[in-house]
């Protein structure tokens, strides 16, 4: 890579249950009007549009960004569509930041969405194939035997992940732009809601939102009047299959190898010493620990410990989703990219109330699929 | 239809029937909101984009620049036939239960057709440059059917 590559511009829309005053394309349109006017920066200066969502049975329309071009000042330029499931708004943002990298282009708008109203992803996610076992469980089923293998592998305290779930909702009360807004919540309000698939509880679940996330991706030579870009330092991509002998569930490989890359490649030793703030995909509480351990900020089977010292309140010494993370706000398709766009505003030091102080270094990371795709990046306020 | 799966003794081979269904719903914005909304009181209108043009139906942003467009523009309930294609056999989901044309009616006022259903008698009767009118339902709820069909202008 001999281009170096700045976030520019963030803009995210106002998630909600049902974004009802906008059609698809306006959804998509208002995240991208708040990054092109954060970076200063009009439709025409746009070389290129990628754009990522999870699959199209989430909303029923095969190849929406198409139908999105003129929404999207695409028409006459390249626009790519990104596909890696719950993972796809990092991949696109990854994608992206190749195309500036590689010099092909010198401003990307990026692009990650969801309108979870328009269908019901849940039901979706249970097709019931004949002959095939009726698993019918969504995506809280298939993940709930392996956080229950964590807490058995790790003997974490039972309420481990009730305090993520009450921690990623009062840091959402910070953030103008997330879903959920429960200024009340308490970890007993959390251990009495709804058991929906054990051990995970209806308040340690994440919402089910519409909402869009944008970026503006430059070229070192084209930032313009930026004066507070977020370096793009250090990226990685993994996969692995869903289903094979040995594989670890709890602890994926393509995860840990994922991680790795990108600290070798960001010249980190110890990523809880380095990094100032990280957003990690949490989509269901007890990820928070799990992710720690898979993303090598805590030693196997001391994940929890961060949690319940608090190591990763927005306070702590390695704060974890400051902005209320996944757990509080998730348009599908954007959730990765959210996490990314979250990264970047705070080493630019634009997270407003969520802002931790002095933010130098920060992680994105996105999960997708049965754990199986990871994209990650870092971010520095410090030019590499 | 069974949807259960069951065994042909005949051959011993297992099948099944796999219907996978989903219910959408749509938020349709508030320019093509506005369009059909308009339908319910027999109102068609049109957006005015950047080089002065009226689309029809409109569109939220503007094809050419990509800006935001606001100007709607009330456009004929008559209009050209811009292009044409008989249907001989409709089937039991077209618009109509006699034969008809598809037509992309370019309505006085506006710039781009807008495709629907003409209840011409015969093929021999439609032709481009042809002058048609919308033909409303009595019933309206805000759908593109609320126009049944175009009929020949005079008919």
């Amino acid at each position: 890579m001999s281009e170096l590559c700045a976030v520019t511009g963030v803009g995210q829309t106002h998630h909600d249950a049902e974004r009802s005053d906008l059609s698809m394309h306006g959804l998509v349109r208002e995240a991208a009007v708040r990054a092109l006017a954060d970076a200063g920066l009009e439709w025409k200066d746009i070389d290129a549009v990628v754009v990522g969502k999870a699959p199209d049975q989430f909303e029923g329309v095969m190849m929406p960004e198409l139908m999105m071009a003129d929404a999207l000042g695409a028409v006459g330029k390249p626009l790519l569509r990104v596909h890696t499931a719950g993972s796809v708004g990092g991949s696109t943002g990854l994608v992206a930041a190749k195309l500036v990298q590689g010099g092909v282009h010198k401003r990307v708008l990026v692009v990650a969405w969801e309108k979870q109203s328009e269908a019901d992803a849940s039901w979706v996610l249970m097709m019931k194939i004949p002959f095939a076992a009726p698993l019918v469980a969504g995506a809280g089923g298939y993940f709930a035997p392996y956080i229950r293998a964590y807490m058995e592998r790790s003997g974490a305290p039972k309420d481990t992940g009730i305090k993520v779930a009450v921690k990623d909702r009062l840091n959402a009360l910070k953030n103008p732009y997330a879903h959920l807004k429960m200024p009340d919540i308490t970890e007993e309000m959390v251990a009495d809601s709804l058991m929906l698939w054990d051990p995970i509880r209806y308040l340690e679940t994440c919402p089910s939102s519409d909402g869009a996330c944008a970026l503006v991706l430059t070229a070192e030579d084209a930032l313009g009047s930026c004066e507070k870009p977020a370096w793009v330092v250090s990226t990685a991509m993994r996969s692995e299959p869903t289903m094979f002998a040995g594989r670890d569930g709890v602890n994926p490989q393509a995860g840990i190898d994922c991680a790795a890359e990108l600290y070798r490649k960001g010249g980190i030793t110890d990523p809880r010493r380095d990094i100032d703030v990280a957003e990690i995909y949490v989509p269901f509480s007890w990820f928070e620990p799990m992710w720690m351990e898979n993303l090598g900020f805590a030693e196997q089977g001391e994940g929890w410990k961060m949690t319940m010292s608090g190591a990763t309140a927005l306070d702590g010494d390695m704060p974890i989703n400051a902005s209320g993370g996944v757990l509080s706000s998730n348009p599908i398709g954007a959730s990765g990219l959210l996490r990314f766009a979250e990264a970047a505003l705070q080493v630019r030091g634009m997270a407003g109330e969520h802002q931790v102080d002095g933010a130098k270094l920060a992680m994105g990371h996105a999960y997708g699929g049965g754990s199986q795709y990871f994209a990650m990046w870092l971010v520095s306020s410090d030019k590499p | 239809m069974s949807r259960k799966a069951e065994t042909d003794a005949t051959k011993g081979i297992l099948t099944a029937p796999y219907v996978l269904e989903y219910s959408y719903t749509r938020s349709t914005g508030p320019v093509l909101g506005r369009f059909f909304s308009g339908l319910r009181d027999k109102k068609i209108e049109g957006i005015r984009v950047a080089d002065g043009r009226v689309l029809v139906p409109p569109v939220e942003t503007d094809p050419v620049t990509g800006d935001e467009l606001d100007e709607f523009v009330q456009v004929g309930e008559i209009g050209t036939v811009t292009a044409c294609s008989w249907l001989a056999e409709p089937r039991a989901e077209h618009p109509l239960d006699k034969p008809f044309a598809w037509a992309l009616v370019q309505l006085d006022g506006a710039d781009t057709g807008l495709l629907h259903a003409v209840d011409c008698g015969s093929a021999e009767n439609l032709e481009v440059g042809s002058r048609v009118e919308v033909s409303w339902r009595d019933e309206r709820h805000g759908f593109i059917t609320d126009i049944e069909c175009f009929r020949l202008l005079g008919d």
